[in-house]
């Protein structure tokens, strides 16, 4: 059923990849590709933000639209900090609509980022994107520019793309509960694999116990 | 008391107001009461906005020059490039680094290894 549904959008973004590009006047834009394999959701977005917007470039013109084209791969593969896979949700309001006099009652509807992943990783990218844009007249030329692909392959072969390659971070140091924690799992993992390697010892080990207590 | 007619003053005074707001969009250019609020408006935005304006072009500059240093290498930043503009006494202001930032990009480079330094 997952499954399914994910292929259906997949095959969905697909067609859509290629559809608006009439719409955008494609002259002197270039073609960045960004790769989100490993990439914090929040730090990407706020690169591909500004490269879409055009403000790396010192021709920007704040109302005219001149950001280059932005392609987005991997997108399964991001990732998010602390317990935002859990605990990050998507909501968003229904009904209030007024339709022949009717007023729908709706409420408030929730989608946490586990299951917003499974369902279409494109649009967790795409919101967090769209949120970090100005909202203004731009903002929708801005969204046809952005394409999001979830794995490596997309249709956009035959244009000039150019990697995008993200400025050096600097990761803070790990908390101390978390840094004990990371110690734990990696004291565990060893002693996983000693109990791997040492089986026939501890065997021999317990036999000849076995054999002094007898 | 005789009868005094108010004669043309009013109407030298609303064509005065009309000629300013002809270029208005519908009625704000044709109806005179709507005319004269709106000449009203249009004056107060005028010289609200010349002193935006000022802001507004400074913000553009900084935006602009920021990208242009930003493209040297990973840790050229505004910020940093302009506290050394003013540590060598560089006199150039922003607008002028902006356009040498469009026109000239290389001048632009120049300075700003000269500066580094």
């Amino acid at each position: 059923m997952a499954t399914t549904a994910a292929a259906s959008t997949l095959k969905r973004n697909m067609k859509t990849a290629l559809a608006g590009l009439r719409r955008i006047n494609l002259e002197g834009l270039r073609w960045r590709v960004f790769d989100a394999r490993g990439q914090v959701l929040g730090r990407l977005a706020a690169q591909i933000s500004t490269v879409i917007q055009g403000k790396d470039k010192p021709t920007y013109t704040p109302h005219r639209e001149e950001g280059d084209m932005c392609v987005v791969l991997n997108a399964k593969d991001i990732c998010v900090t602390g317990r935002k896979l859990t605990d990050k949700f998507y909501r968003w309001h229904t009904g209030q609509v007024l339709i022949l006099m009717v007023n729908y009652i709706g409420h408030l509807k929730e989608r946490s980022l586990k299951d917003q992943m499974a369902k279409d990783p494109t649009e967790v990218i795409r919101k967090a994107v769209l949120r970090m844009l100005p909202r203004n007249k731009l903002r929708d030329d801005r969204d046809r520019k952005l394409r999001i692909f979830v794995d490596n392959e997309h249709p956009f072969h035959d244009r000039p793309l150019e990697p995008y390659i993200m400025p050096p971070r600097s990761v803070r140091e790990l908390r101390p509960r978390a840094r004990r924690a990371m110690i734990r799992a990696q004291k565990k993992a060893e002693n996983q694999q000693q109990k791997g390697d040492s089986g026939k010892i501890a065997r021999r080990k317990r036999e000849i116990n076995n054999e002094i207590t007898t | 008391m005789t009868r005094i007619r108010r004669g043309y003053v009013a109407r030298r005074r609303r064509t005065k107001i009309r000629l300013f707001a002809s270029t208005f969009r519908g009625t704000h250019s044709r109806l005179t009461r709507t005319t004269i609020q709106q000449k009203i408006r249009a004056l107060v935005s005028a010289h609200r906005d010349r002193g935006r304006q000022k802001r507004s072009f400074r913000r553009l500059w900084i935006t602009r020059i920021n990208a242009a240093i930003r493209e040297m290498g990973v840790s050229y930043i505004y910020s940093i490039s302009i506290n050394d503009l003013y540590k060598r006494q560089l006199l150039l202001n922003r607008k002028i680094l902006a356009q040498i930032a469009i026109s000239n990009t290389n001048c632009l480079y120049m300075i700003s290894n000269k500066i580094i330094k």
